[in-house]
């Protein structure tokens, strides 16, 4: 199954299978995501669905003994091919990660050091540092709040607001895709909802996409769903993927019913 | 086979559970009390060598000395000088004019000629701190009826003058100087050849190496030397460094060779057997604290497109910093006591002048107090009381700094 | 279902809804049976004592309604539990509606004069009423069953009843150009028939409902218009 959906692509894995060591995680998997969407990716624990998500800027090689099979095209480039640098990769392609991991560092060097690291440039035309950290500070919806205290350090926010500096750190190196993974799980209803309303307004600009196991979540802030399961030798697989509110009202796959409706199918 | 209609039974006999509780906390609590009054018992012990009277005579009373009236402690210069030609031999005096001649040092100098060749003070019998404070009547008649000639006077053994003066074989002009120089050039060479080599390894270690049977081995390795015993170490301090790398070792590599020593028998060797010692220790800290970094952070670091340097460099070691000075202060005590190793290695047990480089010969405190409590005299015990505690003053204010060193980088 | 699913309390609570759903549909059958019958037997008391016992049916769906809002809120229904809750209170409307369509009936039963109703159409208001409740039994019985081709055959049945309602609309309307003191009373036969048949479309909508939970297309069933009288004689 070619999982495609009416909008331009943004990323795309085709018969991707991600191995640790000897076990396969995940099967076979081919998935386009759309550009300046959200598509959250669900599934039950252990189904590949943060492996899914961490082989789209080559997170997974952290793991010594990770290794894929199948290709990720990005902007027609496999990511994966020899002469591509990770380092570039992930550049390109942020990261948003479960638990709130701002550096301990103040507020705006958080922001401020991904940028510089790679390069950035202020000048004629463009903006200052400071100015760029107030901009990414802005679209992460946190500005207002620590624009009194940006030389504190990034440790002494509440866990939302740790997690949207840490999606304002992300924005700062000027990713095209973002990928979040559970990136509000670890927060209260409140803090989630602020989270999930600035998916929706970085959406306008980024091709987000999001891995949780908040299916309400998924079904709020997504535009597509991806549905992964497990294999009967453990392997995740995608059994569906379509337009959010045809997965949630009406999946086509019953064990996507099964999983959505709360029954394992 | 289950039967669900049967009801459970509780006994919770709380106070029982309670009274064995009480009885665990009790043993716990006894056994830090314990160590607690040990520790306390040491500190009492060496600190009642370290304060007390002692019965002082001299050849010449310095009453005797006293010039129209004027008592010995307040004449002039001029005075003093002619107390010491009237008193010392010509020779002697022909020879102290030689060093410097009189007119040109100072009063106080002069005073203190005066003493060491005029009246000559030499220490019947000490007292310990306890006996002086509660029983000084005991001790005043003793020393009245043993040592008649005797004055008694009340003496801290730890003073400036041990602070400034060289190992003698007097008690009395006997000092550390030597001894906490040699301790510090010695220390100061291990830390800066183990604290970036053990660092390095850890790095290398928890950052880099990948997980196959020579990193294990390696890592194995390291677990073990840093439980071989220290004379070990001294035995390949001295097969390695005085021996096979004498040339460098002993300066003669570089013409930078101490004249009074000709072999490998320097604080160099000293300060790289002391490295090797500590290193095992330091990785291991560091390795521990690298492993305490989150991994959470490598991540974001990485996230962002950073490499695995940037990662180590702007998030590991900074965050890892506080854990690896703490494997440098346990590394700084555990080197700046040892003493076998030392003496396998060489460091000489008597000397008079202070080392000059890397390349002199050397003594260190642990050593010359070892030396001290082998002499006969009980002078001398005493004087190695006073020498632990500048050795735990020395101790202490090290690691005082490393501590003051590690909150500064733990609060950034 | 699954008896382990980790949705039991909530499956319960569906299956009890369920249940609340067909004993409003069967309270809803039985006010439309008697209504006839009262009609038939021009019987004024039963068919006040039906009139006034319409509230316990509003009363009946209000309760599952909010039942369905509570589930809603509180059990966040996905997928076909979702339709299942949305379709219930669409279904549970139409009931309300049908009987209101028995009210409806008793309502004229009453304002007509006491002389009996023309036996031919008497006979065929029956047929119309018998046809549109076999249609609703057959509905509620294929909502539980999950009998999604039952739901599919039964709006066939509706151009049976347009048929039969048809041809009372004529015979009314003749008898009243015919007798023009007749008028009256024709007319509210007319409204009679027009409820009945109001009742069968009511129960294709049912039927939709029934397709849409079990299959999740949303697609009208109607096998005809017939003839289109827009209805608000309940």
């Amino acid at each position: 199954m070619i999982a495609n959906t009416p909008d331009p692509s943004a990323i795309q894995a085709q018969s991707l299978s991600v191995y640790y060591g000897d076990f396969r995680a995940l099967k076979e998997v081919n998935l386009s995501i759309p550009q300046k969407k959200v598509t959250a990716i669900i599934g039950p624990s252990g189904c590949g669905k943060s492996t899914a998500l961490r082989s789209f800027n080559r997170m997974n090689e952290l793991v010594p003994t990770a290794h894929i099979t199948g290709e990720i095209l990005f902007m027609g480039q496999n990511i994966y091919a020899s002469d591509v640098d990770p380092v570039e990769v992930r550049r390109r392609v942020g990261m948003v990660f479960q638990k709130p991991n701002p550096f301990p560092k103040s507020i705006y060097e958080n922001v401020a050091w991904g940028a510089r690291l790679n390069g950035f440039r202020g000048g004629v035309g463009h903006p200052s540092m400071d100015e760029w950290v107030e901009q990414c500070l802005h679209k992460a919806a946190l500005w207002d709040e620590v624009k009194d205290k940006l030389h504190q350090s990034g440790l002494s926010l509440s866990g939302g607001q740790q997690q949207r500096l840490c999606i304002a750190r992300a924005i700062a190196v000027k990713p095209e895709i973002i990928l979040m993974d559970e990136p509000a799980s670890a927060l209260d209803p409140i803090a989630t909802l602020k989270i999930e309303e600035l998916m929706r307004e970085l959406a306008e600009e980024y091709t987000i996409i999001v891995v949780t196991h908040n299916m309400q979540q998924a079904a709020r802030v997504s535009d597509y769903t991806a549905f992964f399961t497990m294999d009967e030798d453990r392997a995740g697989i995608l059994v569906e993927y379509g337009a959010t509110n045809q997965i949630f009202t009406n999946p086509k796959d019953s064990r996507t019913e099964g999983y959505i409706t709360g029954r394992y199918g | 086979m289950m039967n669900p209609g049967l009801t459970p039974v509780f006994e919770p006999s709380i106070p029982q559970r309670n009274r064995r509780a009480a009885f665990w906390r009790l043993l716990f609590r006894l056994s830090t009390v314990v160590g607690i009054v040990f520790l306390f018992l040491l500190l009492v012990n060496i600190v009642n060598q370290s304060f007390g009277y002692v019965a002082m005579e001299t050849r010449v009373d310095p009453a005797t000395l006293a010039v129209n009236g004027v008592p010995l402690e307040e004449l002039e210069k001029e005075d003093l000088i002619d107390v010491l030609q009237a008193n010392v031999s010509a020779g002697k005096f022909r020879q102290l004019e030689r060093e410097q001649p009189l007119a040109e040092r100072s009063r106080d100098e002069i005073y203190a000629l005066v003493w060491e060749d005029v009246v000559q003070p030499d220490i019947a019998s000490t007292w310990l701190l306890t006996d002086s404070l509660f029983r000084q009547g005991a001790v005043r008649a003793e020393a009245a009826e043993k040592y008649p000639q005797a004055h008694l006077v009340f003496r801290s053994w730890l003073n400036a003058s041990i602070l400034q003066k060289p190992q003698s074989s007097e008690p009395l002009n006997a000092g550390v100087r030597t001894a906490i120089l040699g301790s510090l050039w010695t220390i100061g060479i291990t830390i800066f050849v183990a604290f970036p080599l053990g660092v390095g390894a850890a790095i290398y270690l928890e950052e880099y190496a990948v997980d196959n049977w020579v990193n294990r081995l390696l890592q194995t390795n390291i677990n073990n030397l840093a439980g071989v015993p220290s004379i070990i170490y001294g035995m390949l301090g001295l097969a390695i460094f005085v021996r096979l790398l004498e040339p460098i070792t002993s300066g003669a590599a570089f013409s930078l060779s101490d004249p009074t020593t000709a072999n490998g028998r320097t604080i160099l060797s000293a300060g790289l057997t002391l490295a090797l010692l500590v290193l095992p220790l330091i990785i291991i800290n560091a390795q521990e604290a690298i492993r305490a970094v989150p991994n959470s952070l490598r991540q974001a670091s990485y996230g962002l497109g950073a490499t695995r340097w940037q990662t180590i460099w702007h998030h590991v070691l900074p965050s890892a910093i506080p854990g690896i000075l703490t494997g440098a202060i346990l590394a700084i005590s555990r080197a700046i006591g040892e003493t076998a190793p030392l003496v396998v290695v060489g460091a000489a047990t008597y000397i008079t002048f202070d080392p000059s480089g890397p390349f002199s010969k050397f003594t260190t405190l642990p050593i010359q107090i070892y030396q001290w409590t082998a002499r006969p005299q009980a002078e001398f015990r005493n004087l190695a009381a006073a020498a632990i505690l500048v050795l735990l003053i020395l101790l202490l204010s090290l690691n005082a700094f490393a501590i003051v060193l590690r909150n500064r980088y733990s609060k950034k | 279902m699954n008896p382990h699913s980790p949705r039991e309390y909530f499956d319960r609570a569906q299956q009890k809804l369920l249940q609340r759903v067909l004993i409003l549909g069967s309270m809803v059958e039985e006010a439309m049976r008697e209504a006839m019958q009262a009609l038939q037997q021009r019987d004024f008391t039963a068919a006040r004592r039906i009139y006034v016992a319409d509230q316990e049916i509003n009363e009946q769906r209000y309760a599952i309604e909010m039942e369905c809002i509570t589930l809603i809120a509180t059990q966040q229904p996905m997928a076909r539990d979702a339709r299942l809750l949305a379709a219930m209170l669409e279904i549970i409307t139409e009931l309300e509606r049908i009987g209101d369509y028995a009210k409806g009936i008793c309502k004229i039963n009453l304002l007509m004069s006491e002389a009996p109703v023309d036996s031919t159409v008497m006979f065929n208001l029956k047929q119309m009423s018998e046809h549109g409740l076999g249609m609703l039994h057959r509905a509620l019985g294929a909502f539980v069953s999950q009998d999604i081709a039952a739901a599919r055959a039964i709006p066939l049945e509706d151009d049976a009843v347009d048929m039969l309602y048809n041809q009372v609309y004529r015979v009314l309307l003749a008898a009243m150009m015919a007798v023009p003191g007749s008028v009256d009373r024709s007319n509210h036969l007319i409204w009679a028939a027009h409820n009945l048949e109001r009742m069968a479309d009511r129960v294709i909508n049912i039927c939709e409902r029934i397709v849409y939970v079990y299959t999740g297309e949303m697609k009208e069933l109607d096998g005809s218009d017939g003839l289109q009288i827009e209805d608000n004689h309940g």
